[in-house]
């Protein structure tokens, strides 16, 4: 049992970056998923209580108001639970919670789902901030010379909102990146899980702490300073 | 559903006491760590407004390490770590040290925007008129900055008490660990995480009006300084 310091190191990182692997697909599914989440609700919330034509007949017009006033209801109900919520209540809700209630999740998908939903709360605020940046008249625009509102939002907005929304996004996945730390409590594998195991089996608890540390600041490193360049080129538009 | 809510109606009576309590320490850990974090944050944000090439190289590998290392592997490297260098913590301050630490950083940037987002002018006008720097700072450039640094300051507030649940993993006897050792003992999961859930938003969301409120409330009759 008598390793050399750099012996151990190494064995240990090695295990590390397995879970390190881990960490990266966590992060990058959830970050997607939370853009939909984030994209689809962020429109809706900036844009669904406007509609474009003619008003039709009353039983139509009142249908169309009541869908818009639940879907923007639902919204905000969903953004102001998940932003208040702790990310691990969230997760045993949906892992320990669930199988009780007789949904078994395997602890990477309920990671990756907790995550998305906190995260499209999240997104959903910051889409709707960059939406809401936009001038009026871009839409409208668009709109009056045919573009469906479809289109508009594809081709007209949502290449203009990338200035304010992509600072956000940039430190969104640095949070997010911390964030699949907490994932561990569900024994969802990623880095802080491999540690916690290796901790058990070997005791060298700084060594391996540190190492983790360090990995997942080499990984968010990069990210920091993408974000740090998106905020000085927005400053500078 | 109406037996669902039965369960909760059967064991309240067992279970309060200790979420009751429990809610005491999360809040606790929530006050006691933003103590600290405001402490730190404003250390690392003069350090890094400071004149000394070595106090700003090293309040900015603060922020960098804080903003690039979860808390999580703080909370441990303190909690588990530190007794191998022959410190050993109990649960509630480790947690303390551990949040305040890694939201620290964090406070460190907004005390730093707030103080740029100042006009040059306000400061060396109050040096002009004979005014000493820490007077200067303490009578001109901080009350601007208030209210600049407030909203954000809330939403840290916020921030914490989310992230004090994260002391459960170190057995801080907070109210994500009260609810996991009552679930595992009823086999009740469901039941206790939604009540934890619905208490941390009953403790969230009028947090979240507040700043809501502040915010609106600070910027009302504003122009930029």
């Amino acid at each position: 049992m008598a390793m050399i310091l750099s012996e151990k190191i190494q064995l240990y990182a090695v295990t590390l970056l397995k879970g390190a692997g881990y960490t990266i697909s966590i992060t990058v599914l959830t970050f997607c998923f939370a853009i939909v989440i984030g994209l689809v609700f962020g429109a809706i919330k900036a844009y669904g209580d406007r509609r474009g034509g003619a008003p039709k007949n009353f039983t139509t017009e009142l249908v169309i108001f009541v869908i818009q006033r639940l879907a923007l209801w639902s919204i905000n109900i969903f953004v102001e639970v998940f932003r208040g919520l702790p990310a691990l209540a969230v997760l045993f809700i949906l892992y320990f919670g669930l199988a009780y209630a007789g949904l078994k999740l395997d602890p990477f998908t309920a990671a990756v789902f907790g995550l998305s939903l906190i995260g499209g709360a999240m997104l959903t605020e910051v889409f709707r901030a960059g939406f809401g940046a936009i001038h009026a008249g871009q839409r409208e625009a668009a709109l009056a010379v045919g573009m469906t509102p479809m289109g508009a939002l594809r081709d007209i907005i949502l290449p203009q909102t990338w200035r304010v929304t992509l600072p956000p996004l940039a430190n969104y996945a640095i949070g997010l990146l911390k964030d699949t730390a907490i994932v561990s409590a569900i024994a969802a594998p990623e880095i802080m899980f491999f540690a916690r195991n290796l901790v058990t089996r070997t005791f060298d608890t700084e060594i391996i702490y540190i190492l983790v540390a360090i990995i997942y600041f080499c990984l968010s490193f990069p990210l920091a300073r993408l974000a740090d360049r998106f905020e000085k080129q927005a400053r500078q538009m | 559903m109406i037996e669902f809510l039965a369960v909760y109606n059967q064991n309240w009576h067992s279970w309060w006491p200790q979420i009751h309590s429990a809610i005491y320490v999360t809040l606790g850990l929530t006050v006691c760590s933003y103590i600290l974090a405001v402490a730190v944050g404003m250390v690392v944000a003069l350090g890094r407004m400071s004149n000394s090439k070595t106090l700003q190289w090293i309040s900015k590998a603060y922020v960098e390490f804080t903003r690039g290392v979860p808390t999580l592997v703080i909370l441990f490297l303190i909690y588990f770590g530190l007794p191998g260098l022959g410190i050993v913590l109990d649960a509630f301050w480790a947690g303390v040290i551990g949040l305040g630490f890694s939201m620290g950083g964090y406070i460190a940037e907004v005390f730093r925007s707030g103080f740029q987002a100042i006009h040059s002018g306000q400061r060396e006008a109050a040096l002009a008129v004979g005014m000493t720097p820490l007077k200067s700072f303490l009578n001109i450039m901080l009350p601007l900055a208030v209210r600049i640094v407030l909203p954000p300051m809330l939403n840290m507030l916020i921030l914490l008490l989310k992230d004090s649940s994260l002391c459960a993993l170190i057995t801080t006897p907070e109210l994500m660990l009260t609810a996991k050792d009552i679930a595992s003992m009823s086999f009740l999961p469901m039941h206790l995480y939604l009540l934890v859930g619905v208490i941390y938003l009953a403790l969230s969301l009028p947090m979240s009006f507040i700043a809501r409120l502040v915010e609106a409330r600070m910027w009302r009759g504003m122009r930029n300084i």
